[in-house]
């Protein structure tokens, strides 16, 4: 009787420990509320960057901002019957993050920087069929060259298709001190300034301040892991180009061309009139402060600058000029997150729905407003709180004038190697020819391994 | 008749506590399960799945059978090797200076009166920090303009070279801090050792007449052989496996030029930032192959009984 009673428990043990370890597998409930045209619909959105669940504190500019309830609310209502759900994340990992996820198939719709990476997997879902049928969905209504920047090709695709449409608005923008340029007497930036020009007038803030007596740099761009957009920025200012291509079989690199030769020259001439550290990133801890140091910022984003730069009431001290570009007027980094379906998505028509909200007025203005992440839409140059944000006007045009398709290599081997070398050319190791000819023949080999 | 009665009795008790154990044994592999099963699912699966990515080239989720392809492309890959070599450089300096300079340390500390405790505390207060805020913490402690290393070196006239951004001394600036993190634990390992010595072993010595240096030349460093090699064979592993800190302050690439990218880094940037998962997982292969190999050597070399 006893063993009957020890075999019982026995079993009960077990029993508990897998149902335990199954309710962890398990997936969780996928229908929605019971009335309203999408009554039963579900679907989980993954989101990259600030957002935060609830009503927060933000850490710059010690506000409170609104919560992501605030979007689900108003989805939810715009869309009877209907459930939404996120699924936040930082912006640290999100590319293992967000493989991870759509294998297991874990949300619906994807905030997806890295949308050339994944589409070529076929794990998501065509939008051209969705923008075709939906009279609502009007792409003029995005800011010029947002669209095209996302365009990426598919498993099967032989043409550039649209797999996500912009969410997240960023840009590649030369940002500038003006009281330094104020104290050294030299003009402001031109709003399309030439390397010439931003080279001649780094050198002239080079030194002792003559208003502070404090040692100022004239120039700073990031020396390691952006420096090689900095340098395609720069050959395209030339008119010189990256190479061609978007599917590895017909990608050919062109980094070792003249425009690019020149436009190493060119940073290792701004070197010196840079601070030391700037190969490690460092050199420029007092941007963005009453103390600053450098005049001249190169290759910036707005995430790192707008905000801040209101946060700290430098407003009236920060300039905003268009990066390098060429005769078309096209040129530097295109980047941001557009928002793609999962293929895998068993509510694909609500996720639709997700989209169209999410790059509506009210999603943008949430975002601009109360992440301080910048929209991707037109209707927001004319906003009250942009207008209210001059430097917004200049972050606008950059974000209309990109070198369009986003690199194909951005996230990929080439782009790894051509920094590598870069690197290398800034820290003496090699002579930008030899640099650029070591990142040309690398990267061509490694292309050709992928084909 | 009373006597075999008890002696019955006392059988039928043994017997019942035997089966009572005997079923208790079996029960506490219940307990085994939920952990085993996380072995099995975040340990072993990975591990072939690895094994079987490795000879495809796969993005993800798409994926053909290239044979070995893979390893053919690491093991003629100048960054693989420049990776080995980084990895090396950076992992022999840590043990070599690390193991020694700890040793000594334990000693003076040993031989302290007063504040051992404090000493054993100070000293092992890195080993508890986290290596990503330390690294962070490093980047500003050796600026090239505003750090404070190279202001000391400044002041007292030596030349500020540029660290990080330099990469002749970026493979020490990670070394100094992997010395800094490390040191502590290896002071606690060798306190363990030194205190388990017997004193009368030193006693005798005096008694021969033997020095203070002398018994710490015949007493002490023979009897701390076995912490030795247990602190080479762990100091190997984690040397090789190093990436985090290489991570916060070169990136995935290792930068500046890749003189920091340690293997560890080599697969990340493949595999998460550049989707080569084949390759990535072909380069941990190979790593896993280097390690083995090397802790093999270790335990032929400190003469350590596994």
């Amino acid at each position: 009787m006893k063993h009957v009673r020890k075999g019982i428990s026995l079993s009960l043990i077990l029993i508990l420990a897998v149902v335990a370890m199954l309710a962890g597998c398990s997936t969780s409930d996928t229908s929605g509320k019971a009335d309203g045209k999408w009554a039963g619909k579900k679907i989980k959105v993954q989101m990259i960057g600030d957002f935060k669940d609830k009503t927060a504190t933000d850490p710059i500019t010690g506000k409170k901002v609104k919560g992501i309830d605030v979007l689900k609310e108003e989805f939810e209502k715009q869309h009877p019957g209907a459930t939404v759900d996120f699924i936040l994340m930082p912006w640290e990992g999100y590319t293992e993050k967000t493989q991870a996820m759509i294998t297991s198939n874990e949300a619906d719709v994807y905030q997806m920087p890295g949308l050339a990476d994944f589409a070529p997997q076929g794990v998501l879902e065509p939008l051209q069929p969705y923008i075709d049928k939906d009279k609502e969905m009007d792409l003029d209504k995005f800011i010029d060259s947002q669209v095209d920047g996302w365009k990426v090709l598919g498993k099967d695709d032989d043409k550039l298709q649209i797999y996500g449409l912009p969410f997240l608005g960023d840009a590649r923008f030369i940002a500038y001190d003006k009281k330094l340029f104020d104290d050294w007497g030299v003009e402001y930036l031109s709003d399309h300034p030439t390397m010439k020009e931003v080279a001649e007038k780094a050198k002239q803030m080079t030194g002792k301040n003559p208003k502070t007596g404090k040692q100022n740099y004239g120039i700073w761009f990031r020396g390691d892991w952006s420096s090689a957009f900095t340098l395609i920025d720069l050959a395209e200012g030339q008119n010189g180009k990256w190479g061609e291509g978007f599917a590895w079989k017909d990608v050919k690199f062109n980094f070792n061309s003249p425009e690019m030769k020149k436009g190493l020259d060119w940073l290792l001439d701004m070197k010196n009139y840079a601070p030391k550290g700037l190969v490690s990133n460092q050199g420029q801890e007092k941007w963005l402060t009453k103390d600053n140091n450098v005049a001249i910022m190169m290759n910036q984003g707005p995430g790192d600058t707008i905000k801040p730069t209101y946060a700290q009431g430098l407003e009236d001290r920060i300039g905003i000029a268009q990066e390098f570009k060429n005769k078309d007027g096209k040129g530097g980094l295109f980047a941001g997150s557009p928002l793609a379906i999962a293929k895998s998505s068993k509510n694909k028509d609500l996720a639709w729905e997700w989209i169209k909200f999410a790059t509506d007025e009210f999603a943008q203005k949430y975002v601009f407003e109360e992440v301080g992440a910048i929209p991707a839409i037109k209707a927001a140059k004319t906003w009250k709180s942009t207008k209210k944000m001059p430097l917004m006007q200049p972050v606008f045009e950059a974000m209309s004038s990109p070198w369009t398709p986003r690199y194909p290599w951005g996230s990929s081997q080439p782009r790894f190697t051509l920094t590598s070398e870069v690197e290398a050319a800034l820290t003496g190791k090699r002579t930008a020819e030899q640099a650029l000819e070591k990142a040309q023949r690398e990267s061509t080999a490694w292309v050709k391994n992928r084909k | 008749m009373a006597n075999n009665s008890i002696e019955l009795n006392v059988q039928m008790e043994v017997e019942k506590v035997r089966n009572k154990r005997k079923d208790w044994g079996l029960k506490w592999y219940v307990f085994l399960i939920p952990s085993f099963l996380g072995i099995l699912l975040f340990m072993v699966y990975p591990i072939f799945e690895s094994l079987r990515l490795s000879f495809y080239q796969s993005n993800g989720t798409v994926e053909h059978f290239i044979g070995l392809a893979n390893f053919k492309s690491v093991l003629s890959s100048n960054s693989f090797w420049n990776a080995v070599w980084n990895t090396f450089f950076i992992g022999i300096f840590q043990i070599i200076i690390t193991i020694p300079l700890g040793f000594i340390f334990a000693s003076i500390i040993n031989s302290t009166k007063r504040g051992q405790n404090f000493f054993k505390v100070l000293y092992f207060l890195p080993n508890v920090t986290s290596i990503v805020a330390a690294a962070m913490i490093f980047a500003f402690v050796l600026h090239p303009e505003m750090g404070i290393v190279n202001y000391v070196l400044h002041a007292i006239g030596l030349p500020a070279p540029g660290w990080l951004s330099d990469p002749s001394t970026s493979k020490w600036a990670v070394i100094i801090l992997a010395v800094w993190h490390w040191i502590g634990f290896v002071i606690i390992i060798c306190l363990a050792n030194l205190q388990a010595i017997p004193s009368e072993m030193y006693e005798a010595a005096k008694i021969d007449g033997a020095s203070g240096l002398q018994q710490w030349f015949f007493i002490t460093i023979p009897n701390m052989a076995g912490t030795f090699a247990f602190l080479l064979i762990t100091g190997w592993i984690g040397a090789l496996q190093r990436f985090n800190e290489v991570y916060v302050l070169g990136g995935p690439n290792g930068s500046p030029a890749r003189s920091i990218q340690t293997m560890g880094a080599f697969i990340y940037e493949r595999g998460f930032t550049g989707f080569e998962f084949g390759i990535a997982s072909a380069a941990t292969y190979i790593m896993f192959i280097l390690i083995l190999v090397f802790t093999f050597i270790n335990l032929k070399v400190s003469k350590m009984k596994i």
